[in-house]
């Protein structure tokens, strides 16, 4: 990568306008094997560690129906749970926001920062406002206040650095390795780093603590918010986000209404699987629960805490087929197994969610013509939707979404007889089931030292640059399913 | 006005919806308790000091708080220390490494009516604080924020130590989950922090102490 930052930034926004399309990108991400060699080396190691920490688990599968009917409960009484979770933290001293879309998140933060007289925001990872790109719009339209919005994960500090956007929900620069790593931070010390993860690591200590403790504001997103108690769970390994809410006297946390979960007691069941599904570990590093502003007699913490709530689209979602979208806890997961994922890495989804997952809130939340193609970046092998540690059926949202695309007329005629067979498959659990397990069969013959040289079209696409993963000998539900009786 | 409009908009989805997720909650459920019957945690404080190595932290069983203080003043000399800053509570005050730590030339700052909290503990080399708990099955620490109590103790030094007594050990995370569940208010902050910070973004290498400690050190008590 010999660009500078914004040229490669103008690269990857030429592409994300969709002017190409995901094929094109895709293709041009096949073309790039140190990004496939990055890729290959996360998502291996990833889904290693993955299978072992849930293998220790002997509650897993009943965690996973438990996590689905927890969200379930949240969103049918969404209303009742938001307004309970507003009720906790303004009864903790805390302010509580609705934002209706992105700009009143802008909006709303930008005139706390005038109010402030702000200078320094640090931030910690947060997908929410990746999504209204809150970071550009901040410093853009509050030009005359002169903010510097510095991300702090230190993946996300360096994307933003580098004018790039994150290719994976967990891991957000997967896709660089550490020469192009080492160009970038260069670039910010002003003398040439050695592309040595140490003293990469090193520089970016030194260099964000600096920014920790100046900070006037500190905002986050929020992994879980509980409505009985107003609690907002955030979870980080590197202890950015510790810092984010500790330190600045004010702490913004931004969150997406589908966060909730109505008890305390129900984190139990999702802290595990967030860990264990997105990084491997047991327990991530840093598990924070934070409820309200500091206390009068504490001597640090944030005096003042901003929770804003926010729907940007989402509330469209409740009520319809499209409803388990929203139960997403975004683990990462079902990226690391997609066989599309794997081979073209996230940019070439070109929208904030990468993955099956994004390629089914994308249309959702943008509307489909949008993101016409994302639907059609899947294989439907369906290892997203055994992988899910909420057990959304990702496959079958896919397919709903083509479907949609066939009824809008957004589809082309051969799609609109190819798919409408496949999803009434589909939608008999059996009947799909049978069929999955006959894919396993058929592919045999196709798999050579563990992978698929070769696949019949429309799949041929993908197999003409790049092998593929085998399917599952056996799916994780019926490997369950058989540990369980 | 607004979280009216807000909250309306959201029932009438809700309402206005015919999709019926397929599957039914499950009533029978019980909060963690199949969970901790089912994990083998065996002996809790030998499991914990396995799993805080397996992180990469360090972890000790010391008999007494002589044991403990020991520990903490030797560190701070191994270390090089100029200032600890820790926890005002009262087993810290029991421990008496205040006064053995000034004579080796460490300056101790206690958490307690500082003037400027950023400037203290972020000068500081060393954190030094207790625990409410500790998870056998994860290695990990429950800190609560306090008066006394300072968040910032246990993230801004580059290492970082706890004395928890050992019958403050719990078996697994939904254990710990569910004390704090339990309760009818929760502190502003509850923490549970597991070994030394870390990252993988680069290059998937384990690079320790990015932000936070990379050092952790857990003495249990008794
Ligand atoms: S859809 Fe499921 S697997 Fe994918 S990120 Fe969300 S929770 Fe994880």
């Amino acid at each position: 990568m010999e660009k500078t930052g914004t040229e490669e930034r103008a690269r990857r926004e030429g592409l994300a306008s969709g002017v190409e399309g995901f094929n094109g990108r895709a293709r041009r991400a096949l073309a790039d094997p140190e990004l496939h060699d990055s890729i290959a080396l996360f998502t291996r190691k990833t889904l290693k560690g993955r299978a072992a920490r849930l293998a220790e688990l002997p509650d897993a599968p009943e965690l996973r129906e438990r996590a689905y009917h927890i969200k379930q409960e949240t969103m049918a009484n969404l209303d009742r749970y938001l307004g309970q979770m507003a009720d906790a933290v303004e009864a903790r001293g805390g302010n509580v926001f609705f934002a209706e879309t992105g700009e009143d998140v802008v909006r709303y933060v930008g005139e706390l920062a005038r109010e402030k007289g702000a200078k320094v925001i640090t931030k910690s990872k947060s997908m929410a406002t990746e999504e209204i790109e809150l970071n550009r719009r901040l410093e853009e339209e509050y030009g005359e206040l002169g903010l510097e919005v510095v991300e702090t994960d230190l993946g996300e500090w360096i994307a933003q650095l580098a004018g790039d956007a994150p290719s994976h929900i967990v891991a957000p620069i997967m896709h660089m390795n550490r020469h192009q790593i080492a160009r970038v931070l260069s670039g910010v010390a002003g003398e040439p780093l050695p592309p040595d993860v140490k003293a990469l690591a090193g520089f970016a200590r030194r260099r964000l603590r600096e920014k920790f403790l100046a900070a006037d504001i500190g905002i986050s997103g929020a992994n879980f918010g509980v409505a009985q108690t107003g609690t907002v769970c955030l979870v980080t390994n590197e202890g950015n986000g510790r810092l984010v809410t500790s330190v600045p006297p004010v702490h913004v946390v931004v969150m997406g209404i589908e966060k909730l979960v109505p008890r305390f007691e129900d984190l139990e069941v999702f802290v595990q699987l967030l860990a264990r599904n997105g990084t491997g570990q047991k327990l991530t590093v840093y598990t924070s629960f934070i409820t309200g502003p500091r206390g009068a007699d504490e001597l640090d913490g944030p005096e003042e805490f901003h929770l804003i709530l926010m729907d940007n689209g989402r509330s469209k979602l409740l009520g319809t087929e499209f409803e388990e979208a929203l139960y997403c806890i975004r683990c990462g997961s079902c990226l690391n197994v997609c066989p599309v994922y794997r081979q073209t890495g996230g940019h070439a989804y070109g929208s904030t969610y990468s993955g099956p997952i994004g390629a089914v809130i994308t249309p959702l939340l943008k509307g489909d013509r949008e993101a016409k193609d994302l639907p059609h970046a899947s294989s439907l092998c369906g290892a997203c939707w055994e992988t899910c540690p909420v057990g959304i059926p990702l496959h079958d949202l896919l397919l709903k979404l083509r479907n949609r695309q066939v009824d809008e007329g957004l589809a082309g005629k051969a799609q609109e007889i190819a798919f409408k067979g496949f999803e009434e498959a589909v939608e008999r659990p059996a009947l799909y089931r049978a069929g999955a397990r006959l894919g396993r069969v058929a592919q045999r013959p196709l798999v050579r030292d563990g992978s698929v040289r070769r696949l019949p079209p429309p799949l041929s696409g993908w197999t003409d640059f790049r092998d593929l993963p085998p399917l599952a000998e056996r799916s994780f539900r019926e490997l369950w399913r058989e540990g369980i009786d | 006005m607004r979280r009216k409009e807000f909250l309306e908009n959201i029932r009438h989805r809700t309402r206005s919806g015919r999709y019926q997720p397929t599957r039914a909650p499950d009533a029978s459920w019980t909060p963690g308790r199949r969970a901790a019957a089912a994990r083998e945690v065996g002996d809790p404080p030998s499991r914990f000091l396995e799993e805080l190595a397996a992180l990469g932290g360090h972890g000790r069983r010391v008999k007494d708080l002589e044991g403990a203080r020991d520990y903490v003043v030797e560190l701070a000399r191994e270390r090089g220390a100029r200032l600890l800053v820790r926890w005002d509570v009262e087993e810290l005050e029991r421990l008496g490494a205040d006064g053995p730590l000034r004579e080796a030339g460490v300056e101790v700052a206690v958490w307690r009516d500082l003037e400027d909290f950023r400037e203290v503990a972020g000068r500081a080399d060393i954190g030094l604080s207790t625990a409410e708990w500790a998870i056998a099955e994860t290695g990990s620490l429950v800190l609560e924020s306090g008066p006394g109590k300072g968040r910032t103790v246990a993230i801004l030094p580059p290492v970082y130590v706890a004395v928890v007594p050992v019958e403050r050990l719990v078996r697994t995370v939904p254990e710990a989950i569910r004390m704090y569940a339990g309760r009818g208010s929760l502190p502003q902050n509850l923490c549970f922090h597991t070994g030394p910070s870390r990252s993988g973004d680069i290059e998937q290498s384990l690079a320790t102490g990015v932000h936070g400690p990379g050092e952790v050190h857990v003495l249990l008590l008794g």
